[in-house]
């Protein structure tokens, strides 16, 4: 028995002193990417900072299995990474009530970060009125990749709709050319995500926020042009064809790829898949928002850092903001994984034409929208998603029983 | 998968054993009504296995091939690179190591959970069916409610727990939290194996004044073959497959291979390599199937030797 008692606590020893191992130059980092763009974009930073002394420990949590729930466990466990993606801002204050949150505004503003940042990104780099996210990539959650060769072939040019009617009145000639018009798949995220980028695009930031900000107002359902929203919706599920049920969004995408399918409208981390199956922007496909987009919502995916750690660990992590942030590492980041480069000054050599693209989206003025992810009330959000998948799914559905039911929903979540 | 493998050894030992007891009745022809049965059955067996039939075709197609959207055709240039990938190189976070990583992770972790859980719950069954425990009754009921209590609602909990003792985020985080969720229902089987146990025997052993541990390994433990067994492969397949636990206490670099497969196959933002993605899962199932085979047999007879019933 004493035998028994000595190796298990050696056996603690051991793992007390592993748990303890993180030095002053190491930073642990937290994030849920795994893919090979998303690894070498990883890559990128990794390098650099390994210049600057600072070594990578990795944690790759996988992704949606509750990465936040994940992070607070951590947390909690008194095991905390010292980089982690998050976007939540809810997350930021939880660690900011536990002295654990780390503010970057001086950094930001002595570096000259924050005036290189288009605006709806400083936007989302910052809570409660400090900057405490570092932005590494850029999506907009709603942009149409189009194939070309379908398009020429069907006798359309996307690049000269100025609005969604006329994207939709060319949709017949797409399908009298045996082809698919819109390939968006029948998944729950994907609806929820082609309504929220249609109401940025159709309604306008005003509606947007009204709907999706942290408390929604619901006489923005009862307006015009949010019909106009969900009888769009129902036209984009008339149009996608049968065989998209319960596709994922990426094997939607290679439908437009293979060439069955004219366009895709996601999130522009599609553009993954066009070059991993080895496609050019602007030569077998070309990008453009929403025809007619009256803004664009915008996902960040951005790193937060841990506050009220020892001197040398927090001189590391400003390191790591400072390095993520720099316009060549911000360029080279978002190249390799395939998104815009969160600063507008990174080089231009880095960028491809879909980026050109993001680019001028971002400088219009009150021209992009906070993804709902960062704004909204994530109960609020997963109901707007339920109430629209029951509707692309159930063709008998009103845009009236769509507003009814989210007042209902929004009934019981916010009294 | 685990219960159509364990049916099917269950049906064959059920066989065997009937047949050496009961002499051999007259062979029947077929007749019609069992081909339809039997053509039945083949049609559901096969309805079922269109998954796995898949899950393999495409582990061995290229990327190119998959792009296309056939999923039922063979493949028409066989590759085994996605293999070859998905143990040595597949990328979980910025680690390009493939799953090799993630099998040694779970080996560590199968050893010292399996070893904490079932020294703990088999004294724990002992005691309660052999020794004269004050509550008993009340303590074994608890034990059984708290079977159906599910693990997330005890989570936080643990986790400041095994935070305060400093073993959050290790291996022996992880078989703590296994042995103690694992506790109600083994402790069940153990007891109701032990149960059986005669009395006499009991007498007998405390007449030569045994104690409590000598009785328990000179004895007890010497007749446990069946139900170790039993309870082996219930807690290999467990933890083997176990992603939540893994995933909550598992630290840096003690992430089990059904976390590392997760973060291989689970896309965000990029493209899907569902050939390398097929090859990872069926790499991760092979270790429970390949115990199965190989105890399928002992599963059957520690189940029929008292562990379940009563």
């Amino acid at each position: 028995m004493k035998h028994l008692r000595n190796t298990v606590a050696a056996g603690l020893a051991v793992a007390l002193a592993s748990g303890a191992a993180a030095q002053d130059d190491e930073l642990v980092i937290y994030h849920g990417w795994s893919t090979p763009a998303e690894v070498s974009a990883l890559q990128v930073l990794r390098d650099a900072l390994a210049e600057q002394g600072i070594a990578w420990k990795d944690m790759a949590i996988p992704h949606n299995s509750g990465v936040n729930v994940s992070l607070v466990n951590m947390v909690t466990g008194g095991n905390p990474p010292n980089a982690f993606v998050e976007s939540n801002p809810g997350v930021y204050r939880d660690l900011a009530a536990r002295d654990l949150s780390l503010d970057l505004t001086d950094l930001y503003e002595s570096e000259g970060i924050a005036e290189n940042l288009a605006p709806i990104v400083r936007e989302l780099s910052m809570v409660d009125g400090k900057f405490v996210k570092v932005p590494v990539a850029l999506h907009i959650d709603g942009m149409v990749y189009w194939n070309m060769d379908v398009a020429e072939e069907a006798g359309v040019d996307p690049a000269s709709w100025t609005s969604v009617d006329e994207m939709f009145a060319d949709f017949d000639k797409v399908e009298e050319a045996g082809f698919i018009p819109a390939a968006v798949g029948s998944q729950a995220f994907q609806v929820g995500y082609l309504t929220h980028a249609l109401t940025a695009a159709m309604a306008g930031p005003d509606i947007y926020n009204r709907i999706y900000g942290a408390e929604p107002d619901i006489t923005a359902f009862e307006t015009e042009e949010f019909a106009d929203v969900v009888a769009a919706v129902r036209k984009m599920s008339e149009y996608a064809g049968p065989e998209t049920q319960n596709r994922p969004w990426n094997e939607t995408t290679n439908q437009v790829i293979n060439g069955d399918a004219l366009l895709h409208i996601m999130g522009d981390w599609m553009k993954g898949e066009w070059k991993a199956a080895g496609k050019e922007p602007g030569v077998d496909f070309g990008c453009i928002p929403i025809p007619g987009a009256l803004a664009v919502p915008v996902t960040s995916d951005a790193f937060g850092l841990l506050g009220g750690q020892d001197e040398a660990t927090t001189e590391a992590e400003l390191t790591f903001a400072a390095t993520t942030l720099s316009p060549e590492i911000s360029g080279a980041f978002a190249a390799n994984k395939g998104a815009t480069p969160a600063r507008t000054d990174a080089p231009a050599d880095l960028l491809d034409e879909c980026n050109i693209v993001v680019q001028d989206l971002l400088a219009v003025d009150g021209g992009a929208v906070q993804n709902p992810f960062n704004i909204s009330d994530s109960d609020w959000h997963q109901a707007i998603w339920a109430v629209m998948f029951d509707f692309w799914s159930n063709p008998d559905m009103t845009t009236e029983d769509v507003v009814a039911d989210l007042q209902d929903e929004y009934d019981a979540i916010f009294y | 998968m685990t219960m159509n493998v364990n049916a099917a050894a269950a049906g064959g030992q059920l066989e065997d054993e009937y047949l050496a007891e009961v002499p051999l009745r007259k062979e029947r022809r077929i007749r019609g009504r069992s081909i339809a049965v039997i053509a039945f059955l083949t049609f559901c067996a096969a309805f079922f296995c269109l998954p796995l039939y898949v899950i393999l075709v495409t582990s061995f197609k290229t990327l190119d091939q998959i792009r296309l959207g056939d999923i039922f055709s063979l493949p028409t240039e066989w590759t085994i690179e996605p293999w070859i990938t998905a143990w040595n190189s597949a990328c979980s976070g910025i680690t390009c190591d493939g799953l090799k990583v993630g099998f040694v992770n779970s080996l560590a972790i199968l050893f010292p959970s399996l070893v904490l859980s079932i020294v703990l719950s088999s004294v724990t069954g002992y005691a309660l069916a052999l020794w004269n425990v004050r509550w008993a009754g009340p303590f074994l009921f608890l034990l059984f409610m708290c079977a159906f209590i599910p693990f997330q609602i005890v989570m936080i909990p643990l986790i400041i727990l095994t935070g305060m003792f400093g073993i959050y985020g290790t291996v022996w985080g992880i078989a703590v939290v296994h042995a103690i969720t694992s506790l109600p229902l083994l402790t069940l089987i153990f007891r109701n194996y032990y149960k059986d146990i005669p009395r006499e025997i009991m007498q007998a052993a405390v007449m030569d004044s045994g104690r409590f541990w000598q009785i328990f390994f000179r004895i007890i433990v010497p007749m446990s073959g069946n139900i170790l067994i039993v309870v082996l492969i219930l807690m290999i397949t467990n933890i083997w497959n176990d992603f939540l636990i893994g995933l909550t206490f598992g630290g840096l670099g003690t992430q089990p291979m059904t976390v590392i497969l997760a973060n291989v196959v689970i896309t965000t933002t990029g493209e899907t390599l569902y050939n390398e993605n097929m090859a990872a899962a069926l790499l991760t199932a092979i270790p429970p199937l390949v115990i199965y085979f190989l105890l399928g047999r002992f599963f059957v007879q520690g189940i029929t030797a008292g562990a379940i019933k009563g």
